[in-house]
């Protein structure tokens, strides 16, 4: 009865967050260990012969590679029902391959993505018959009919828009040709016809192509992993990440500390003060490292400052390969400025919650403020410390757009950023070993999470133990 | 025994000078003055801290582009000029890359927050079972890198055939800051107590009306507060706009893309311009702001 | 007829059950009190009749129509909540609208009938205010105006006075039960405050352990308390209980505490009788002892502990054996901390409570507890 429907309502409510948190959330990771570990279309073994089921394999070819086309073959098969007639095309290609030996064998055209290659004027029915109609359109006037293996010259390229047909679906664009050839009883005849049941011959395929589909062998495989690891930037990205978590990270509490406590200390201007500490939160790390590169850069305003004052006659060159250092405090620098005031918000209001009282007792009871820092306040801020230390240390280990705006992710890189260059198309174009990164990140937050959660643990333990 | 107080105007009292006080007291005096001062002399440098590299990437935002490429840089945009924000806001894909970051955080308020409503009444007013696991579940999926699922979502989207597109980036932020906005209507609709809601319903309201005529604008402010922060957090987001698009870009994507080869008074310009959409939008939602991510801790 | 009647209710929350198979009977147009400690059930048992919990078994009837399971808006029910529940977002004058705004009434009859409580409850001045302008009093009364605006026949109300400082609430006591007669609805008022219940309801239904222990009129609730609990909860101070040897002497029992001895009124002989060699619990009210400063054949000689002279009465502590009661005399009676004074028992002062049930001893028991 009535119980029945109010117990639903809430499972209803959460439904489409669920669903999408699955979709979006669930769903993902599951896909990025996939594309880390097992091994997907990114190989494509070349074959010693065209359409031959058992061939010999004669190599592999990486995805992306270039290969020269060498040779075409054409196979026809009939499909199933035999209405329509398939032409095959094999090329044979030579590439190299990842070892740096070049290799020759035959592939599926679809296999090789072919540019260039120009679309011909000539073609054939393979259909059993086809209509000719005066529009491209299914409801146009009928022209004359082509029988199958009718050779036809294609005048004519058209396509039609999305649009709803009689019968109230949507019919998606079609491409239409418009040919002219001899019908069976020899008159000529022109008009236009779907581009399906037409056959079309490719007037040349350029001699350049790139591999773009492989068989995967989908079997678990630790390659990507490896070619991660073996990577020299690799060691280098993680010392960097980690380097920075832990400049950045002290410095951050240390001032979200402060900055909570002067917002909760009733001095004029709280308010006024309120907004200003809230500003970084807007701001994305892309900005703020472009305000920081204003600062570091060679004709930036540190060595404004320092050659106005007298300090130096020439400007430093603080972001070089060189100066690493400073390319790291430009970097912790920007972060500080614009993170702090994530932990802040937590800070202030793990503040609030302590009632008032306590603190009036200690100020009764002769505590400095220095002491009641230790011994109240710090203490009742634990929890909050915590889940803020967490958050913080998770989401430094993405850190991205501030380091490719001052140095450009080159003389300083970190893990965050070799994921994505091994994304980039223009760069690797290797999104598993990407993956790999990925899930090499979030290994490490969990693995920081959960060493976080533990240690205050144990340290509960032991102070229960007395 | 009973004593009459005495009701008479009582003398204007002296004016106490600190040096007439006891030793003692005026050390007093003198260290609490001391330490006001000291608090605000603290929280003036942070606050000089935190605006001084705004007002320097903005002074180079407002001056002419030779300026910009000057050293040594000036401290003020004197003279002030338009030029380089000109340039910047004309160059191949701006406009285009703005306006798509602003429809992707539209259309991320709108799904985030249309998703997020019934979810965050959801836990604030029923006690169901899995309410709890619910909520871990969702604190948990808060700190995922979002490195992690840019990746795969990016070969997802290409492979159903929406990649590239502005709408796919906005699925994709939606569900980073679903979770964020979920915690957050949450504690804001158990924020509305409860009795208004029982007091509606006895005054003739069935739960649809009682949510809509009480609850919701009480709710308002505080689901706002987050729906603007929803769209701020979408305009910031920078890897997985810059993995998911290469025609469409969003603007940090295209400004990110196009560091290498851009010159200073594009990049300057641009990290001010993509500053100043934060700062007004925090200007509404600062006090929204303790509330929320106070709450997203418990 | 608005009257309300409760059958059999039981409300449980997991393994607590918060409300036990009760029943009431509310006459039409009659003040119920529900009183009792927190934790009895008393206001989950409002709330049942609200529609704000369904019963999990149980009838609830209004009038003649089976409420049980419909929700609040179709019960046609007032209530006024404890915390007062009104909506900050809305001024005085909408805020009590608002029942009647939702019974879809012409605009002119809102406006009459809120004017019309709102001069009841003496804010007429205060209809364009937000609540957040207003001190809890005001709102209080937005609340109670609000209620009383939608005419409908039965008013709910849960410890409406409950967050009032002491003044207030005494003023507000009197002036609410001065309204509410005149508004002829059928009432429910739930308060842990005994004073309050005795000076406003008609009928007192006592509750404890989501059980009704006593159901009857203040005064009877009073001089005839049900049990032990009721007797202790009722009454400032409350009932003095002591310990009593029951001993047959010639036929007749008569009851020891200490070496006195208490002779009952001969109606309580069979009962006593049937207790003899037992103990026995013996309640008496503070204002129910004689007082002497001077002995008397069947006075109890007992010392004086603490003597707190409340202005209308003094009240004394005093040691008897073990026990530590409260006599209540005249102000002007002439006593002081560690004197002795005699205290006379009158025997159809005294009310008899078994030791093993808790149960007050009455020839008539069953006139007791639910009272139809």
């Amino acid at each position: 009865m009535k119980f029945r429907n109010m117990n639903w309502a809430p499972y209803l409510l959460l439904l489409p967050s669920f669903v999408y948190l699955i979709l979006f959330f669930g769903w993902p990771m599951v896909q990025a260990l996939g594309l880390a570990f097992r091994r997907d279309s990114q190989i494509l073994p070349l074959r010693a012969e065209p359409a031959v089921e058992e061939a010999a394999v004669t190599g592999e070819l990486e995805r992306g590679t270039t290969v020269e086309v060498l040779d075409v073959e054409v196979f026809e098969t009939q499909r199933a029902g035999g209405l329509l007639t398939d032409r095959v095309f094999w090329l044979e290609v030579s590439g190299t391959d990842p070892e740096g030996e070049t290799i020759t064998g035959w592939v599926l055209r679809g296999q090789v993505f072919v540019a260039d290659a120009s679309r011909s004027n000539e073609g054939a029915v393979r259909a059993n018959s086809v209509t000719l109609r005066a529009e491209p359109a299914q409801s146009a006037e009928a022209v004359a009919e082509l029988p199958r293996g009718t050779e036809v010259d294609i005048l004519e390229w058209g396509k039609t828009e999305n649009r709803i047909a009689a019968d109230g679906l949507l019919q998606k664009p079609q491409n239409w040709l418009l040919v002219s050839g001899e019908t069976a009883e020899g008159e000529a005849v022109e008009g236009w016809v779907e581009r399906a049941p037409i056959f079309v011959e490719d007037a040349t395929i350029s001699a350049t192509g790139r591999v773009q589909a492989g068989e995967g062998s989908k079997e678990w495989t630790l390659d990507y992993v490896k070619r991660m690891v073996r990577d020299a930037k690799f060691s280098q990205s993680l010392r960097t990440t980690v380097i920075l978590i832990l400049l950045i990270l002290p410095v951050q509490f240390v001032l979200a500390i402060i900055m909570a406590l002067v917002l909760q200390s009733q001095i004029k201007f709280s308010s006024l003060f309120l907004y200003i500490y809230a500003i970084p939160l807007g701001i994305s790390d892309l900005a703020a490292g472009l305000v920081w590169y204003t600062i570091f850069t060679q004709s930036g305003y540190l060595n404004s400052l320092l050659q106005s004052l007298g300090l130096i006659d020439r400007p430093f060159i603080f972001i070089s390969s060189a100066n690493k250092e400073w390319i790291i405090l430009a970097i912790v620098l920007a972060e500080i400025w614009r993170a702090t005031s994530i932990v802040m918000v937590i800070v202030v209001s793990g503040l609030q919650a302590i009632p008032r009282d306590y603190l009036e007792a200690g100020e009764l009871f002769g505590a400095s403020l220095w002491q009641r820092l230790r011994h109240i306040i710090l203490p009742l801020l634990k929890p909050s410390l915590q889940v803020a230390l967490i958050l913080r240390t998770i989401l430094a280990f993405q850190v991205f757009a501030v380091v490719v705006a001052i140095s450009g992710g080159d003389v300083i890189t970190v893990l965050a950023n070799e994921a994505y260059r091994w994304y980039d198309i223009g760069a690797y174009n290797n999104k598993n070993v990407a993956a790999a990164y990925s899930g090499f990140i979030m290994l490490l937050s969990l693995g920081v999470a959960v060493f976080y959660l533990r240690a205050v643990r144990t340290q509960e333990e032991r102070e229960a133990a007395g | 025994m009973t004593t009459t107080p005495t009701t008479q105007t009582a003398a204007p009292l002296p004016r106490v000078r600190v040096r007439d006080l006891p030793v003692e007291q005026q050390r007093a005096i003198r260290a609490r003055q001391l330490r006001r001062a000291g608090t605000y002399a603290v929280a003036i440098a942070v606050a000089l801290w935190i605006l001084l590299p705004i007002w320097l990437i903005g002074t180079l935002a407002f001056s002419a582009p030779a300026d910009v490429r000057a050293y040594p840089k000036q401290a003020a945009p004197i003279p002030f000029s338009t030029e380089t924000m000109e340039f910047f806001l004309n160059a191949e894909g701006v406009l285009p890359a703005t306006r798509n970051s602003i429809v992707v955080a539209g259309l991320t308020l709108l799904l985030s927050t249309a998703i997020s409503a019934p979810a965050g009444y959801a836990i604030a007013r029923y006690f169901f079972r899995g309410r709890d696991a619910y909520r871990l579940s969702i604190l948990a999926v808060r700190a995922f890198p979002i490195v992690i699922l840019a990746v795969p979502l990016a070969v997802t989207f290409r492979t159903v055939g929406i990649y590239d597109e502005v709408y796919s980036v906005a699925l994709m932020h939606t569900a980073l800051t679903l979770p964020t906005t979920i915690l957050v209507v949450s504690s804001v609709f158990a924020s509305v107590p409860r009795e208004l809601e029982e007091a509606a319903k006895v005054f003739g309201c069935n739960a649809v009306e009682a949510f809509w005529r009480v609850v919701l604008p009480l709710a308002l402010p505080g689901v706002a507060a987050s729906a603007i922060f929803t769209f701020v957090m979408s305009w910031n987001e920078v890897f997985a706009a810059v993995v998911l698009t290469l025609e469409n870009r969003t603007l940090p994507a295209l400004i990110l893309y196009n560091l290498d080869k851009s010159g200073d008074p594009f990049k300057f310009a641009g990290g001010f311009f993509m500053l100043v959409p934060s700062l007004i939008f925090i200007f509404f939602v600062r006090r929204y702001l303790f509330n929320m991510w106070g709450q997203i801790t418990k | 007829m608005a009257e309300i009647r409760i059958e059999n209710a039981v409300k449980t929350f997991g393994k607590v059950v918060a409300v036990n198979q009760v029943s009431l009977t509310v006459h039409d147009q009659e003040f119920v009190v529900l009183l009792g400690p927190s934790g009895c059930g008393k206001t989950t048992l409002l709330r049942t009749v609200a529609g704000l919990g369904m019963v999990d078994s149980g009838r609830i009837m209004i009038g003649d129509r089976d409420v049980t399971y419909l929700p609040p808006k179709d019960r046609n029910i007032s209530m006024v909540f404890q915390g007062y529940a009104i909506f900050p977002h809305m001024n005085v004058f909408d805020n009590i609208a608002f029942g009647l705004k939702m019974k879809r009434a012409p605009k002119e009859e809102i406006a009459r009938r809120v004017r019309e409580a709102a001069e009841l409850l003496h804010i007429e001045e205060f209809l364009e205010r937000f609540p957040s302008q207003l001190s809890g009093g005001q709102r209080q009364r937005v609340a109670v105006a609000r209620a009383i605006a939608v005419h409908s026949g039965v008013l709910l109300m849960d410890e409406p006075l409950s967050n009032l400082d002491a003044l207030l609430r005494l003023r507000m006591r009197a002036e609410l039960k001065r309204l509410l007669n005149e508004i002829k609805a059928t009432t429910i008022y739930v308060t842990h405050d005994q004073i309050e219940a005795l000076s406003m309801g008609d009928r007192i239904a006592v509750m404890r352990n989501g059980e009704i222990l006593q159901f009857d009129t203040p005064t009877r609730v009073y001089d005839v308390p049900a049990d032990r609990f009721v007797a202790g909860f009722i009454g400032t101070p409350p009932m003095n209980f002591l310990e009593g040897q029951i001993r047959r002497e010639n036929g007749t029992p008569c009851v020891m505490i200490g070496d006195f001895a208490l002779a009952p009124i001969p109606e309580m002989h069979e009962e006593l009788l049937k207790r003899d060699g037992r103990s026995i619990i013996v309640g008496i009210r503070a204002e129910n002892m004689e007082t002497l400063s001077e002995p008397a054949p069947d006075a109890l000689r007992v010392q004086v502990l603490v003597v707190e002279p409340l202005g209308s009465q003094n009240l004394l502590t005093i040691q008897i054996g073990e026990d530590v009661i409260k006599a209540s005399t005249h102000p002007d009676f002439p006593v002081a901390p560690n004197q002795d004074v005699w205290i006379r028992f009158p025997g159809d002062k005294i009310r008899w409570i078994d030791r093993e049930t808790g149960r007050t001893i009455v020839p008539d028991l069953e006139k007791l507890v639910s009272a139809p």
